[in-house]
């Protein structure tokens, strides 16, 4: 059996209109047994950057602490808040750097970016998704990025419910129903979700209301 | 010197089966039924064409869906209809949807240690009337439902259908309730979603789409005034009318 | 008699010169010896009724059978070699149960009759060198009643293999009188317990012995029930109302 396969779980991304969302299962599970139905696989990065880790259950822990250490370094080095186009490169090349006996982690980077303007301060915010392979290939979406378990179900779910331009409370919609909606047909993930909904001014964090079989 | 050459056990083997991609699907309504598949007929990461169908109609009233081995899928089909004809010489009358049904089960477990690499999809109206589809896997284990996807591209259409057809994690409005059955015009619209959305996600899937409706006797038909690429292929006079649309899929 | 027909009333796969094969003809002939057996049809269901001779009163009279299920919408009477019969409504037994395997339906009362007559003519059958498995005709001719889609229907089968469909049939030794006795009272809009009465009736002018619940049987085939053998609480309901 597939190393990605073992403890299951899924995360998606969607770009809205002038907002990201990236959502998650809860299951955390040995094979067909389910372990645990409260395993979030999205972390803060920023204010406004998230990342999501479905894949081993050990490398998303390792990871997560080993990116928290990097955004640190990057922030106290660097004096500033790293951007979601960094923290994309930062993700790929920590991947890549075990290219011959890699993490099994698919990322997924959620976050808006900051335009640049005159003032310095930035007034608008872009929204930035991303996804990469286990050993950091990114793949930058226009759209929306899947991965884990059921990454060919959200495949299959998003492109027919997604639309461009979502404002965030049918960007919720679209990426709970889908995330819903392809877990139901995974045995590997499901129990539960929560999705991140990262707005300018907030975030704004639902947990979903969901089959638990 | 052939006599003081080594000889090697060796080991030899065939295997009859391939996969030749593409997906099919099909949805019920209260007095219709719709069977479609696309016509893409791969083999690995090749095309070998782009137009086989694997949507037949076998009656009046029954059409047939056969997606997996393109060969045993043909072959299927061709020993269906033959055992259709043969009912009709010894029963005087076309095989009701069911029986078909369980027709098709019959024949497929007779093939259990050997089976027909096909997933079948059964469409059509059944005798009382109404809008039916029956599923099976390659061994004839068969259910009857509003709706299914096989083939290549199922596991991305499925859940788009629970959520668009049985409208799954989804909440009526208060003081209302979900319809069982969808309009034509809604259901022909989730085909087409579907096979665009399969063809911009999955490479065995795409060049052409072809959809099969199945009208009860009585049935209004409406929602398919204006459609593109409608043909009837049944002759006026029929009970249950049948169509067919045809139309163009990505081709990359 | 047998100079005329000394060479070809022995074989059963041999034509007479007439073109006639008197081992099938003898066959039908047989028929007459048997008891008398009546189907009437009506809109609601079909009746079937038999007359059970029993020849000493040490005879246990419900051990006869003469009126047998093939499937619960299939009922079957006989009348002849009763014995030839089992296997025929075994073959159509076994026939129905097919049908239902394969098809999820029940089998139409005609295909059921079919199925019984392309027994009738196996006797021919054997190639070279090999056993035949039937030596001779049936003996038997039977009344198949049953309902399907296309309503209640009557078929008689009889030795040659040949069926017909009857609104009202009788067959076996009081046939005659029974069959002109039909075609007199039978009509149309019968009703099941009217076809009960008529067939009781019928078979009372042509038997023997004083008519009681003992010495026929009634069955019947309705859309509501399907098939079933009247018992002799309600079989002697209906004498009561002849």
């Amino acid at each position: 059996m597939s190393i990605m396969e073992i403890n299951g779980g899924s995360v998606i991304a969607m770009v809205g209109k002038e907002c990201v969302a990236i959502a998650c299962d809860l299951r955390l599970g040995n094979q067909a047994l389910t372990i645990a139905t409260n395993f979030e696989k999205i972390f803060p990065v920023t204010d406004r950057l998230y990342l999501g880790l479905p894949g081993l259950a050990t490398d998303v822990a390792t990871l997560r602490e080993r990116f928290r250490f990097r955004v640190n370094m990057y922030t106290i080095k660097e004096e500033r808040e790293i951007t979601p186009e960094t923290f994309a490169r930062l993700v790929s090349s920590t991947l890549y750097e075990k290219r011959f006996g890699p993490y099994f982690v698919e990322p997924v980077i959620a976050g808006l970016s900051p335009v640049p303007s005159a003032s310095g301060k930035p007034e608008k915010w872009e929204p930035f998704i991303a996804a990469t392979d286990l050993i950091g290939c990114l793949n930058f979406a226009k759209d929306f990025v899947v991965a884990g378990t059921s990454s060919d179900k959200l495949f299959g779910v998003a492109e027919g419910l997604w639309e461009p331009d979502l404002e965030w409370e049918d960007l919720f919609e679209t990426i709970s129903q889908t995330l819903m909606n392809a877990v139901d047909r995974d045995a590997f993930s499901g129990w539960g979700g929560i999705v991140h909904i990262i707005t300018p001014d907030k975030v704004i964090t639902r947990t979903l209301k969901a089959r638990m079989d | 010197m052939p006599g003081e050459m080594a000889h090697h056990p060796q080991q030899r083997q065939f295997n009859p089966y391939s996969e030749n991609g593409g997906t099919i699907l099909a949805i019920a309504g209260r007095d219709f039924a719709v069977i479609a598949g696309d016509t893409r007929q791969t083999e690995g990461y090749s095309i070998q064409t782009r137009y086989a169908p694997k949507v037949f109609t076998l009656t009046d009233k029954a059409v047939l869906a056969v997606n997996g081995f393109a060969a045993d899928g043909n072959m299927f089909v061709k020993k269906v209809k033959q055992r259709l004809e043969w009912y009709r010489h010894a029963h005087a009358k076309d095989m009701p949807l069911r029986a078909i049904a369980r027709l098709i089960q019959t024949m497929l477990y007779a093939q259990r240690f050997f089976p027909y690499y096909v997933y079948n999809i059964l469409g059509g109206i059944e005798d009382d009337g109404t809008g039916a589809v029956y599923s099976f896997d390659p061994v004839g284990s068969y259910e009857r439902e509003a709706c299914r996807a096989a083939g290549a591209a199922s596991s991305l259409v499925q859940p788009f259908l629970d959520n668009q057809i049985y409208f799954k994690n989804q909440k009526a409005a208060p003081g209302s309730a979900h319809p069982t059955h969808l309009p034509l015009s809604t259901v022909i619209a989730l085909v087409t979603d579907s096979f665009t959305s399969a063809t911009e996600r999955h490479i065995e899937v795409g060049d052409g789409l072809e959809m099969y409706i199945v009208l009860a006797s009585g049935s209004s038909g409406q929602g398919l005034e204006g459609v593109k690429g409608l043909r009837e292929l049944s002759t006026k006079g029929e009970a249950e009318r049948v169509f067919v649309i045809r139309r163009d899929l990505k081709k990359d | 008699m047998f100079l005329t027909r000394s060479e070809y009333d022995r074989g059963v796969n041999t034509f007479s010169p007439e073109g006639r094969l008197f081992q099938v003809e003898y066959a039908i002939e047989a028929i007459k010896l048997g008891s008398t057996t009546v189907g009437v049809r009506t809109p609601h269901g079909v009746v079937l009724g038999v007359e059970k001779r029993v020849q000493s009163p040490l005879l246990e009279s419900s051990s006869i059978e003469k009126i047998m299920e093939i499937d619960t919408h299939l009922g079957c009477a006989m009348s002849g070699l009763t014995a030839d019969a089992r296997t025929m409504i075994d073959h159509a037994r076994v026939t129905a149960q097919n049908h239902t395997f394969t098809y999820d339906e029940p089998i139409k009362v005609e295909s059921a009759t079919q199925a019984v007559c392309d027994l009738a003519l196996r006797f021919g059958e054997s190639v070279h060198d090999e056993d035949a498995m039937m030596s001779r005709p049936f003996g038997v001719a039977l009344l198949i009643a049953g309902i399907d889609e296309v309503g209640p229907q009557l078929f008689h089968t009889d030795p040659s293999g040949t069926f017909t469909r009857y609104d009202a049939k009788a067959i076996g030794s009081g046939s005659e009188a029974a069959q002109s006795e039909l075609q007199d009272k039978w009509h149309k809009q019968m009703t099941l317990v009217e076809a009960q009465i008529l067939t009781l009736r019928i078979l009372k002018q042509v038997m023997e012995e004083k008519l009681d619940q003992h010495n026929v049987q009634l069955a019947q085939v309705t859309k509501e029930k399907g098939f079933e053998i009247l018992d002799e609480k309600s079989l002697k309901e209906v004498i009561e109302q002849m």
